[in-house]
């Protein structure tokens, strides 16, 4: 299959290496599924373009290569969504901001819920934890 | 919008597993009790659209930017241990 005129032009996918998204992204609820791009120049950054929308893609990030003591474990629900029996079957994964002014933040309050083995992800909002949308990148 | 004037102790059902009962009024606030199945997620509207917001404004980059930052990354990523 193909996508064609996304910002970095025609991109060829495998149905197969589509990450679901149930639910959609919040806020983006009509685009179930992505095909993840890596990023040649650096192995920490990496992003995902919409199949069902040309010009939406997000840049991801593991939070873990930032914050150390980062963790978001499912909940019952979430691993039912994911279709994955055990909690350490999904990791989180953080969506990087880039600001006009070209300062990046990366949003630690509504990580994205992983399940490599199954291909399915979910945004969760951690609501009453210390984390924020808009959390700056740390110098590595 | 449907509008509704509820009580104190009164409450709304919506469709037939979500209850929202009115707690308490006091001044300008009020406390709501909700019932609805742990599958259904429940957040304060403010902070759910502001991560709406974060989520547009995150598809907000161009690969020039991405460019930039994974340069930015990996120069940090190779400079020696101290």
């Amino acid at each position: 299959m193909k996508i064609t005129g996304t910002r970095f032009g025609d991109i060829e996918y495998q149905e197969a290496n589509l990450i679901h998204f149930p639910e959609g992204l919040i806020g983006f609820e009509q685009l179930r599924d992505f095909v993840v791009m890596p990023n040649r120049e650096g192995n920490l950054l990496f992003w995902i373009q919409s199949v069902e929308d040309k010009d939406i893609a997000f840049l991801l990030t593991e939070p873990g290569n930032f914050f150390l003591d980062y963790k978001v474990v499912p909940d019952k629900t979430e691993m039912a969504k994911l279709n994955i029996a055990r909690p350490e079957q999904a990791h989180a994964l953080a969506i990087v901001t880039i600001h006009p002014d070209k300062s990046v933040t990366l949003n630690l309050a509504a990580p994205l819920l992983f399940a490599p083995e199954t291909n399915r992800c979910l945004q969760v909002i951690l609501e009453g934890a210390p984390y924020n949308t808009r959390t700056p990148l740390p110098t590595v | 919008m449907l509008v509704l004037t509820r009580k104190s102790g009164e409450g709304i059902i919506i469709g037939d597993d979500i209850r929202i009962t009115v707690v308490e009024v006091r001044g300008n606030s009020i406390r709501l009790g909700i019932d609805a199945p742990r599958s259904k997620k429940i957040h304060r509207l403010e902070v759910y659209e502001r991560i709406t917001n974060e989520n547009r404004k995150a598809t907000q980059w161009e690969p020039v930017d991405l460019q930039a930052l994974s340069r930015k990354l990996d120069t940090n990523k190779k400079q020696p241990r101290p």
